[in-house]
């Protein structure tokens, strides 16, 4: 009797039918890149869409799950961009789920010295009165920019509360923070700019006794996730 | 420069206004298609195989098409059943109505109705099974509704059979806790004497939970409304509880035990199988010993 080989092998093959609701799950609460880590100059607009997600691990192929969002942004200030972001994913299974935040550059880069910068964000995501929830993320950013096209390469790490005391069923909620370490480099054009980035999705909690099998180097924690965005500033 | 703004808000309006075309309820359920049941000649995936003693005889073997009408629906589907015992004897023996699991078919599960049918003693038990609409040979499309209708069908051919409450065993495994408790707690055609639970699962969004490790109400993937964890509270009859401590699909902690620690009724009893994953209770616990638990649950409560 090779119970254990039976067990992975059902465990495969169920869990690829709740595959793509567990992904949009963990996804909604990691399913962009960190937005406008240096601000857009002031004044200057900008229309973002961006692709990406988790890693998974499909049979014998470790696959992105593609998650789309599309973002405008506008330049205050200088050092102060303010955007919002529609989650075109989310919409399409009926939620409407949008960022409202604003990044802000508290320090300029000095040679090595890294500029720094934080974003306040406000996820929405609503369906209807019963399934409305709003989670605020706070981003913190470092970037380095070099060369004549002044490239950048940056890291930082993003964080999404909870804001629930109960779950499903009144037991309490233990984790109230998902904490998502990243690093990207931003390829900057005149009119646009091409994001890659990477990120480690909830390193902090343990991705076992759920459907889905994530690949991350961490084994039994969290999830990682590659994201590719392109700006158009105007 | 403002024209482009407008045409980019002019997308994002078209995506809101289409969007909530696709919803994740069809993709829950996994039920693969047969042209013929094979029973003991099926050479596919199963969770295990027994020996040559947990043979059924032919003679006790039926395999037939049952009706199955979901509220609101205009015309009945014809859904596949097979009844392990002998049909002339309903009216006096004690029968297990089994609401298999979510993946493939009643082939993918003879071995496990085999091994109903021969606790306590050969052919101690009559093992009613059905394959749920789209499942196996069963026509028609998964749905929530539909599930408790294809089970209420079976015991509405029981009841014809001469099968009353009383003789009347409920055991759901996986999924299929979702039918058996239902069925336990809202009666239809035939109110179950007992309810015997395997790896159930406690609702939508406990998923939605544990997969996320947020507080997600689960309506912003799916529609299913299954609460085996309220529904429980309803369920007055005497409740036994086989969960895996090493379920890596169906948490005995978020699942299992909200099912089990909801149960309000007149008795219940839990087996929290060591080292047993979700499809792998009886291998572990041994048939035998898996046997036993039941007929002793079945049999003295």
């Amino acid at each position: 009797m090779s119970s254990a080989i039976d067990s992975k092998l059902y465990k495969n093959s169920v869990k690829l039918c709740f595959l793509c609701a567990s992904v949009l799950i963990l996804f909604f609460a990691s399913c962009s890149p960190n937005r406008y880590i240096k601000p857009l100059e002031k004044h200057q607009d900008a229309a973002n869409l961006s692709l990406g997600g988790p890693l998974v691990k499909l049979g014998k192929n470790t696959i992105p799950i593609p998650f789309i969002t599309a973002n405008y942004g506008y330049g205050i200030d200088s050092t102060l961009t303010g955007y919002t972001s529609l989650n075109i994913t989310s919409a399409l299974y009926g939620n409407l789920q949008l960022e409202l935040g604003a990044t802000k550059q508290w320090i300029k880069q000095k040679k090595y010295i890294p500029g720094l910068s934080t974003a306040l964000q406000f996820n929405l995501i609503y369906r209807n009165t019963d399934a409305f929830k709003v989670y605020p993320q706070l981003d913190l950013n470092a970037f380095w920019e070099y060369g004549k096209r002044k490239n950048y390469f940056y890291i930082g790490a993003s964080n999404w509360f909870e804001l629930s005391q109960k779950r499903t069923l009144g037991e309490t909620q233990q984790n109230h923070w998902i904490f998502m370490p990243l690093i990207g480099h931003n390829f900057t054009g005149k009119k646009w700019d091409i994001n890659l980035e990477a990120k480690i999705i909830a390193p902090n909690l343990s991705n076992e006794n759920i459907v889905v099998d994530y690949w991350t180097p961490f084994k039994n924690r969290g999830a990682f996730g590659v994201y590719i965005g392109y700006t158009r500033k105007f | 420069m403002k024209i482009r703004i407008l045409q980019f808000l002019f997308f994002l309006s078209i995506t809101v206004v289409f969007s909530g075309c696709l919803r994740l309820d069809d993709n829950l359920y996994n039920q693969s298609r047969l042209t013929e049941y094979k029973l003991d000649n099926y050479t596919g995936e199963t969770d295990f195989t027994l020996d040559y003693s947990y043979h059924i005889p032919d003679s006790l073997v039926h395999i037939f098409t049952l009706p199955s009408q979901a509220p609101g629906e205009s015309a009945p589907t014809a859904i596949y059943a097979i009844y392990i015992g002998n049909i002339s004897h309903i009216n006096t023996d004690t029968v297990i109505m089994y609401c298999h699991g979510n993946k493939d078919h009643m082939d993918f599960y003879w071995q496990r109705a085999k091994l109903l049918a021969n606790t306590g003693n050969k052919n101690r038990f009559g093992v009613m099974m059905i394959d749920y609409r789209g499942y196996g040979m069963s026509e028609g499309k998964p749905t929530e509704d539909g599930l408790y209708a294809d089970v209420d069908a079976a015991l509405q051919w029981l009841k014809y059979k001469g099968l009353t409450n009383e003789r009347l065993v409920m055991y759901g495994f996986s999924l299929g806790s979702a039918p058996a408790t239902k069925l336990t707690a809202e009666p239809r055609s035939l109110t179950p004497d007992k309810l015997i639970l395997e790896a159930p699962f406690a609702n939508a969004e406990t998923m939605v939970q544990d997969g996320s490790g947020l507080a997600m109400p689960a309506e912003f993937f799916t529609g299913l409304h299954i609460n085996n964890a309220l529904e429980i509270r309803s369920v007055q009859q005497p409740f036994c509880w086989i969960h895996g401590e090493a379920d890596d699909f169906l948490s005995i902690t978020t699942h299992g035990e909200a099912v089990y620690n909801n149960y309000n009724g007149t008795y219940k009893e839990s087996h929290r199988i060591p080292g047993a994953g979700h499809s792998t209770v009886p291998a572990t616990m041994g048939f035998t010993n898996y046997s036993d638990v039941l007929k002793t649950f079945i049999t003295q409560h």
